[in-house]
């Protein structure tokens, strides 16, 4: 999906608006931001808001977030068993201690 | 009450002055401009009267001059009663309780939130050079795509015309070579092939096909250099793109933090003089009610009359003659509206 964010009073009235405007091609709504339809059209509307508004636009294309083919076993294993802890107070870094799971600095460090 | 003073008469501190290009001049707390014939057709119309009251003086040489003091944010709401005025009723009772000073628990933080939002300096964001990175990064991309397949194109004819060239002691020998390790069909003579192109030809097909294989994997190592340094660019531009982002989210939201105080304040406002703009509103009503049987009034015009009639105005305001008429004439008007008036 294209994500798109603005950054000034003119570029969210004219994302308001063309979200009102073309329904079909708008997928989620969220005040000054949207996501769009990955379509030819969902990209015409990207593509005249950068026209308009240049930089107080911000265009993303985002994919789903697939945990088992987009991040590292290593990193999704920490999670599920961080959730699975016994203390809910334990700061992760803590709990990441002395076992085989990912320090939140590395994690860091490292693209994806 | 005075009516319009004769051209002998002194106009006192307080009165509008109205100077014709012709030289008439009429002035006086009223300026009854009835029955006063146009020098030229426009030129004494309420819009033209209207003009002059907001320009002051000087005036251009073909147009009224009205000396007068200047209008405000009242004025600006209902400088013309007529019927076919319209008034932003909000936006005018706020203006009448702001020209008489009356303040709200808001104004102190709009003040404030005005302040914070002038000293906020939208970081510069350089839109060209992103835009042209962001060209740059596809153009070195689709090259580098083209060129890829163009280098697959070359290499499968190389390969091709290898595996004709490729059985140089077997040139003469017409028996079966057959290669056990050979994949292909190599029952043909070598010297043929499927491209129909004889042994000699065939050599010097392959050499040249395996110099525009080099020279085309040569200029896609080019590319793809290139192709690389364009992502690295467009992905610094973007970082500090970044930081301008973070500054205009800031200024948005001191932006909607201004116009939301701004809304309480008028509100505030509004609500601080509604009751007493009823009052003047009901009063208008049974005068303009007579006036209204003649012609069409807007619904506004009585807002407009109410309006006019609480705030302090001072500087004249254009009454179209039906609707003085339908007030009493001029004397009254004046003692409704409270008002240096101007009836054309």
């Amino acid at each position: 999906m294209l994500l798109v964010v603005t950054y000034s009073r003119r570029a969210r009235e004219t994302l308001r608006n063309a979200c009102r405007a073309h329904e079909e091609t708008v997928v989620r709504r969220f005040g000054r931001a949207a996501l769009l339809e990955e379509t030819e059209y969902g990209a015409f509307l990207a593509c005249r808001l950068r026209e308009r508004h240049g930089a107080d636009v911000q265009i993303e294309r985002t994919e789903p977030f697939n945990e088992f083919a987009d991040a590292p076993d290593a990193v999704r294993e920490a999670a599920a068993a961080y959730e699975r802890r016994d203390s809910p107070s334990t700061p992760y870094d803590k709990f990441a201690a002395g076992t085989d799971h990912p320090r939140s600095a590395a994690m860091r460090e490292r693209e994806l | 009450m005075t009516a319009t003073k004769s051209p002998s008469e002194r106009p006192s501190a307080s009165d509008v002055v109205v100077r014709f290009p012709d030289g008439r001049t009429y002035c006086g707390p009223i300026v009854d401009l009835r029955e006063i014939e146009a020098g030229s057709p426009g030129s004494l119309s309420r819009a033209a009267l209207r003009r002059a009251v907001v320009a002051g003086c000087p005036a251009p040489a073909d147009a009224p001059a009205v000396e007068a003091p200047p209008p405000g944010p009242v004025h600006e709401c209902a400088a013309s009663l007529a019927p076919e005025t319209r008034l932003d009723r909000r936006r005018a009772l706020s203006a009448v309780a702001a020209a008489r000073g009356i303040e709200t628990p808001h104004d102190g933080e709009l003040a404030a939130a005005r302040r914070a939002l002038r000293r906020s300096t939208a970081g510069a964001v350089d839109a060209e050079a992103l835009r042209a990175a962001r060209r740059r990064a596809a153009e070195a991309g689709a090259e580098t795509e083209r060129l890829r397949e163009r280098v697959a194109t070359i290499r499968g004819r190389v390969n091709a015309l290898r595996e004709i060239t490729a059985e140089p002691e077997d040139a003469v020998d017409n028996t079966d070579v057959t290669d056990a390790t050979d994949s292909g069909a190599r029952g043909s003579n070598p010297g043929d092939d499927d491209t129909g192109v004889s042994g000699a030809a065939a050599e010097a097909s392959l050499s040249e096909a395996t110099r525009r294989l080099s020279e085309a994997t040569r200029r896609l190592s080019e590319v793809a250099t290139d192709r690389v340094a364009a992502a690295q660019r467009l992905d610094l531009l973007e970082r500090r793109a970044r930081a301008g982002r973070d500054d205009r989210s800031a200024r948005l939201r001191l932006e909607d933090r201004v116009g939301n105080l701004e809304r309480a304040v008028r509100d505030a406002r509004v609500a601080a003089v509604e009751a007493e703009f009823r009052d003047a509103r009901s009063r208008f009503a049974s005068r303009i009610d007579r006036f209204e049987d003649s012609g069409a009034a807007s619904p506004d015009l009585r807002d407009a009359l109410a309006v006019v009639s609480i705030a302090p105005v001072r500087a004249p305001v254009v009454v179209a003659a039906a609707v003085a008429e339908g007030l009493g004439g001029p004397a009254s008007a004046f003692e409704l509206l409270d008002a240096p008036l101007v009836i054309r």
